[in-house]
Formats: C-alpha cells, sequence, structure tokens
C-alpha cells in the first residue's frame, strides 16, 4: 500500500495515534465517558451557533471545531476539569481560527457572543425554543468583565496551541466531495438531483463535526467525502456506479462501511442525548461538571 | 468490472451517458493505478535500499502494502484483477510543545523584527539548531498574528531553500514562545560586509537562482514573502542558501486581495506601487525585492538607501526613471501619488547598467525587468528562472564548488548591521510621503556616470 506522507496538505489530516484515542485527560481525572462526549459535544456546538451568530464561513467554522475536538485527545490532551473547561477553549479555538483567516474577529465580538449562549436554556435548539427577543442587559459585559474575560481567553489560546504543538492544519473534505460528485458524473448542468445529493453530503460532513465518534480525528477529507456522497446518493436515490467506485478515492470497503453506519447512527446519538438533558444545560466548566458528578454519584446511591 | 447490466437495463434512455460515465471512471481508474503502481515501485525500491542497510527496520512495512480487500469483492475481482493498491496519505500527528529545556543556548545571533534569534544545541541529538523567541507585543490581540502565520506559513513550505521549521518549544510562561529552526552559518548581508570582493558573476548567478526557485515556489503556493532583503537570506558552508523570516508574510489570491498593508517590506526593498501606497498588490513586491538584492549581490552595497519614504522613492525615480501615463499606466491613482510634483520633462536616468559594468546584457536587462517601475512589468519568478541570463557563460557556480567563509553567527556576537528594520504593524507612519518636490533628482546624478576602469575579475 503506497504510502504518501504530506504535511499541511490540503488532502490530508493530522490523525489521533490509536493511544490517543484509548484515554483522554478528563477520564483519567474521573470524567465518566459519557459525560465528556456530551460535554464535548457542547463544545462544538457552542462553536457552531457563535459562528453563525457572527456570520464567519462555515469553512473557519469547522476548523475551529477540529481543532477544539482535537484539543481533548489523549493523556496529554487538556481534561475538562482544567481551569479552562469546555467553554474557554471553544472560544479559544474560534478565535484562533478566525485571527489568522481573512475574517478575523476581536476578541470582544466573540466573547460577547459566548456571553449571550450561556444565556440561552439549553443547547438542544429548535427555531420554537430560541428566544424570540433576547434582552441584552442580560449578556452585556462590562469593561471589567471584558477585561477578565479577554485575559482568560488569552490564556486559553496559549494553552490549545502548546497542547497541540502549535499544530492547525485542518484540512477540509467538502470541495473534494464536489470534485469527486463531479467525476462521478452527478453534478452535471443543472441536474436538481445532483444539486440535491452534493447538499445532502454536505450536511453530513457538518454532522460528522459533532458526531462522538471524532470522525474527522480518525479519518482522512477523501474517506469523509467519499461515504458523505454514497449515504446522501442512496438518500437522494441516484445511481452511482455498481463497481467498487470508492477505490478511486483511495477508500476502502471497510473504511466505507464504518463511515456511514457511524453517519446513519449518529442521528439517534443525538435525541438520546437531547432526552437525557431535557431542560437542563450540559455542565461546561470545572464548578458545572463537578457538581454533575456529585449529582450522579448521588442518584447512584439513591438507587 | 463485472455486469452492469441491471444498470444499463433500467435507464433505457440514459444507457449512453452512462456508459460514457463508465468509461470515464474506468479511464480515471487505470490512471490512478498506474501511478500508484509507479509509487508502488518507488516505495519498494526504496525498501530494498533499506533493507540493505538496515534489515529490522521494514519489517512492519511489509504486511501493510500485501493487503487486500476482504469480503465478496475479493472473491469476485481476484481471478481477472491484481488487488489494487490504494494511496494513503499520512500526515505527522500531534502532541504537546516540547520545552526550551531540551535546548542549551550557545550564543544570541540577532534581533529580528519579531523575535530574538540565538544559536543552541539539542542536548539529546548535539545537534545545532537556531531558537527564535517570539516577541508578544500586544497586550490585546493575545498570540500575535504574525508569529501565527509565521509559523502556519513555514510549516507549510518544504522546499530546499527555504528554511526549515523543526518545531515550536514553550517555556514556563506562557509568553515563552521559541520557534526551533535550522541554524546556517551567514547571512549575505553580514557575509557581504567582510568579503573583500563582491561574489564572481557565476556565484552571483547561482544565488540569484535560487532565490529565485525559493519565491517561485511560495508564489506557486500562494504566499507572498514581503520582507526579503539580503539579512533574510541564510547561507550555509555548502554554498546554499535558505530563506527566512516569514513574519511579514502572508497568502495571497487571485485577483489579489484587497485593502493589504502597504506598511510591509524593508524600505531600501520595497517597491514604488508599496511607496505609493497601494492596497492591492501581489507577486511583484517580491520581484522587485529581488532585483534589488540581485543589484546588491552584484556592488556588495543596497542599491536604492533611502532615508525615509519621500528619500526613497526620489532614490528609486533617480536611479530608474520618472513613472509616466505611458510606462506605468494608472500610477497616479495611487494614493500618494497625487502629491507627487515631477518634472514635467526630466532627462532620461543614466542607463542602468552602466553602474554594473560586469554585468553583461543579459544581466542588465534581466535586472531592469526585475526593477520596473510598472509592477506588470516584472517578471513572474518562474520567468526569472528561465532567463537566458543564467544559460550564458559563465554559468551559474555549483553550490559544491561554493568558498566557505568564518562563521559569525557561529562563533560571536553580530555586529550590529545599520539597515532599516521592517516597518511594524500600526505604530509604523502610514501615508509618510506627503508633499515632496523630486523637481531636482538629477542634479547631482551627472557624477554618478563616471567610466568604470579596467576591472580584472576571477568568473
Amino acid at each position: 500500500m503506497a504510502a504518501l506522507e504530506v504535511k499541511n496538505s490540503l488532502l490530508a489530516n493530522p490523525l489521533a495515534t490509536p493511544e490517543q484515542l484509548s484515554i483522554s485527560s478528563s477520564q483519567l481525572d474521573g470524567v465518566p465517558a459519557d459525560l465528556e462526549r456530551s460535554i464535548i459535544h457542547a463544545g462544538q456546538k457552542l462553536i457552531q451557533y457563535a459562528g453563525i451568530l457572527l456570520r464567519l464561513p462555515q469553512e473557519i467554522i469547522t476548523q475551529a471545531i477540529v481543532i477544539f475536538t482535537r484539543y481533548w485527545v489523549g493523556a496529554e490532551g487538556g481534561s475538562l476539569l482544567d481551569i479552562h473547561g469546555a467553554k474557554d477553549i471553544s472560544a479559544a479555538s474560534l478565535y484562533l481560527t478566525t485571527k489568522g483567516s481573512l475574517s478575523p474577529l476581536s476578541p470582544r465580538s466573540i466573547l460577547t457572543v459566548y456571553a449571550y449562549l450561556s444565556t440561552l436554556p439549553s443547547l438542544f435548539l429548535t427555531p420554537r425554543n430560541l428566544p424570540s427577543a433576547p434582552d441584552p442587559s442580560t449578556y452585556h459585559l462590562t469593561e471589567g468583565d471584558l477585561q477578565r474575560r479577554r485575559l482568560a481567553l488569552f490564556s486559553a489560546e496559549s494553552k490549545l496551541l502548546t497542547t497541540l504543538g502549535h499544530h492547525l492544519h485542518v484540512a477540509l473534505p467538502h470541495a473534494l466531495a464536489l470534485t469527486y460528485l463531479q467525476s462521478l458524473s452527478v453534478l452535471t448542468g443543472f441536474s436538481p438531483q445532483g444539486a440535491a445529493v452534493a447538499k445532502r453530503a454536505f450536511k453530513h460532513l457538518n454532522s460528522c463535526l459533532f458526531n462522538p465518534q471524532s470522525l474527522y480525528l480518525t479519518q482522512q477529507p477523501s474517506a469523509l467525502a467519499t461515504a458523505a456522497i454514497y449515504l446522501a446518493a442512496k438518500e437522494v436515490g441516484v445511481r452511482l456506479p455498481e463497481c467498487e467506485w470508492w477505490e478511486v478515492f483511495d477508500v476502502e470497503r471497510e473504511e466505507l462501511g464504518f463511515l456511514v453506519v457511524a453517519m446513519v447512527s449518529f442521528k439517534g446519538w443525538v435525541e438520546g442525548e437531547r432526552e437525557r438533558w431535557g431542560e437542563r444545560r450540559v455542565p461546561l466548566t470545572r464548578e458545572e461538571i463537578v457538581v454533575e458528578m456529585g449529582r450522579r454519584e448521588g442518584g447512584v446511591e439513591e438507587g | 468490472m463485472a455486469s452492469n447490466s441491471r444498470w444499463a437495463d433500467t435507464e433505457e434512455d440514459t444507457a449512453a451517458e452512462i456508459h460514457r460515465k463508465r468509461e470515464k471512471e474506468e479511464r480515471k481508474r487505470a490512471k490512478q493505478l498506474k501511478a500508484q503502481q509507479e509509487q508502488e515501485a518507488r516505495e519498494a525500491r526504496e525498501a530494498q535500499a533499506k533493507a540493505t542497510s538496515s534489515v529490522s527496520t521494514d519489517i512492519d512495512d511489509r504486511p501493510a502494502k500485501r493487503r487486500r480487500l476482504s469480503g465478496e469483492s475479493e472473491s469476485n475481482e481476484v481471478h481477472d484483477e491484481q488487488p489494487r493498491p490504494l494511496l494513503r496519505f499520512t500526515a505527522p500527528g500531534w502532541g504537546p510543545s516540547r520545552r526550551i529545556e531540551n535546548f542549551e543556548t550557545l550564543n544570541h545571533i540577532e534581533e529580528g523584527s519579531y523575535g530574538w534569534v540565538s544559536r543552541a544545541r539539542e542536548m539529546a541529538t548535539g545537534e545545532i539548531v537556531a531558537l527564535k523567541k517570539l516577541k508578544m507585543g500586544n497586550p490585546t490581540e493575545g498570540f500575535p498574528v504574525v508569529a501565527l502565520r509565521e509559523i502556519q506559513i513555514l510549516n507549510q513550505c518544504r522546499h530546499k531553500h527555504i528554511v526549515a521549521l523543526r518545531e515550536v518549544v514553550v517555556g514556563s510562561k506562557p509568553s515563552d514562545v521559541y520557534m526551533v529552526m535550522e541554524f546556517l552559518e551567514h547571512d549575505l548581508k553580514s557575509l557581504m560586509e567582510d568579503m573583500r570582493e563582491p561574489f564572481s558573476p557565476s556565484e552571483t548567478k547561482s544565488l540569484l537562482l535560487q532565490l529565485s526557485s525559493a519565491v517561485s515556489y511560495l508564489h506557486s503556493h500562494w504566499i507572498l514573502h514581503r520582507d526579503l532583503k539580503t539579512s533574510n537570506i541564510l547561507m550555509n558552508n555548502l554554498g546554499q542558501i535558505r530563506l527566512a523570516d516569514f513574519g511579514m508574510a502572508r497568502h495571497t489570491s487571485n485577483p489579489p486581495p484587497k485593502n493589504l498593508t502597504q506598511l510591509v517590506v524593508t524600505l531600501w526593498y520595497r517597491s514604488p506601487e508599496l511607496l505609493l501606497g497601494t492596497t492591492t498588490y501581489g507577486t511583484a513586491v517580491d520581484i522587485w525585492s529581488i532585483g534589488c538584492v540581485f543589484a546588491e549581490l552584484l556592488t556588495r552595497s543596497p542599491l536604492l538607501q533611502g532615508r525615509n519614504e519621500a528619500d526613497q522613492l526620489a532614490k528609486i525615480f533617480a536611479t530608474l526613471g520618472i513613472p509616466t501615463a505611458a510606462n506605468w499606466p494608472g500610477f497616479r491613482r495611487l494614493p500618494h501619488a497625487k502629491s507627487l510634483a515631477l518634472p514635467s520633462n526630466p532627462p532620461p536616468p543614466p542607463p542602468l547598467r552602466s553602474s554594473f559594468s560586469l554585468l553583461t546584457g543579459a544581466g542588465a536587462q534581466l535586472l531592469e525587468r526585475m526593477l520596473a517601475l510598472n509592477p506588470d512589468d516584472r517578471p513572474e519568478a518562474e520567468e526569472v528562472l528561465q532567463h537566458r541570463y543564467f544559460q550564458e557563460d559563465p554559468k551559474p557556480k555549483s553550490e559544491k564548488m561554493f568558498p566557505t567563509f568564518p562563521s559569525k553567527a557561529g562563533q560571536e556576537r553580530r555586529r550590529r548591521v545599520a539597515s532599516p528594520k521592517a516597518p511594524r504593524g500600526r505604530e509604523a507612519d502610514a501615508g509618510a510621503v506627503g508633499h515632496v518636490d523630486f523637481g531636482g533628482i538629477f542634479s547631482a546624478s551627472q557624477d554618478s556616470e563616471a567610466g568604470s576602469g579596467f576591472n580584472l575579475k576571477f568568473r
């Protein structure tokens, strides 16, 4: 099997090693694995929502979420019980990603949006449970608040950079997916079906960001793009060649199967999360997590 | 490629199209396969070479290469086709930054625009490296964006003539961040200060070729360096140069992004469009700087040593002529051009080649093109590499034949050089050109054209 070592290529991402995937710093600190998954999922959503409110391109939001997810992996990764918890690192990931980009943002913009998101009753948002007219006084930051939070943001940024060894490269599968669809002759002319497949594939690629199996940390962009196309074409009802066309894009059958299952099962997992947390907020800071862990232990004793 | 009749039957009217599609697919795969086989063959050769040198290391690569598709696809396909090798991309993973304590500082080298550089030894391996401690400037910014860009861009670049960033290490304070780079003995600026003679024509050619190939690599990867100058060009004792200091570099696009800062490039190497305040510019700003470096390699002293922005423009116009609507259409629309008072009927400046008596016609033509006032008239870096100046005799000197020099960076504290610094962020004086009268810039130019005497030179 030919292996091509590439650095900061548009085609390849650094992947988590098996050791990094086997244990995390948070688990070593005693955070249960399922709670850890819920918290990281909530932190990823904070980035997505903040990105939408700040009108950032999805490309930047995606990079920020991938960097955020990498931070928590492995024994040498960050712990949710550190001073800088999921919320700080989430804001720092977004700040750091925008900084070098063509749409830089001030710490004030990011911190204000995060303050607003903290006022929401739950992060399992639907258009129905979003407050229609938010009250600015609930999330306004005074100069003093801003000063303190800015220092915390910079400190979290520094922690993030050090933990990732200053490697921030993220290769995205979206453009690849379009190229693949073109080479499969699905995206020709103005075929509405082709457009529907592309849209659906992009939705799967974006959902993968929040997948508890950390797909962007374990699979290369070519595999993600291929699996998203496979699934999208099935769903829309567009026929693809019956031969092993995925091999053209350097994806093995097993890889494809694993990814498709992971993508299909994601919806059920999120619904389970929504049910589990209901109206409660997922804990995002060290203090909140400690309370939640205490609550669970209490629950175990009662039961 | 088993039967596909079921597929064709269902969509009779589109069968032709599908057939075409399939053929395309097959061609594509064939091509891919061929490339992979070649890759495979290369791999195999490498593995064999490795095996001869060290037998133990290659055992673990072997099974991976033989891996096949499992399940039904194997049983169906194996009869008529070879197992198909798939291309695997691997990228280095991530882990926490190492600590500065792994390195031992040997001596200070210099203070660059965005950090302090010193020579150090990695304790575990004994290797000599250059350590650049980043300056954490702005307290309202956090980690400096210029450092972020420099690290990302250097991580992206892999080129023989671009300095290699090995890793980023940290100290005990969050503000202690160091870039670990390969160490090179010289930079061209201090090297030339100590040379009794300028580089020979063949050495100059080799250096210019190396520099242009690095810049061509950057430009083809959509990167502008924006601070090319002799002190940012490092050289080792093998005659190889490496481009360094990417603190001003950034990505660009086609068409170029709007609202770029014009406060880039050290004054003496700054192009006229930047001095005239353009906010949309491209690769031509780097080519101008290469032109300035070229001239400096020939004479050992910078060609255009302005005292400030206005004086720099005056020196440019005195040496290369006045911009006109004919040689630079549209220059009048640049922000600072409105306040220029240019002589209406200037005498043409002495030809550039008269200052470079040793330069051949082809060399002078290349220099003049790189120093064209109009950025659109400057060649691309790729064109520079193809220029006939490099084909004619004397040929570029092989890197191996370069003389060696005593290294200042390696042995002693470097003398402070009186070269202006690269502009720094917002503190610099934007649009300082102001109202300037260039009426008299040619008054003194007559002396400079003194005839060049006889000059014996080794090639």
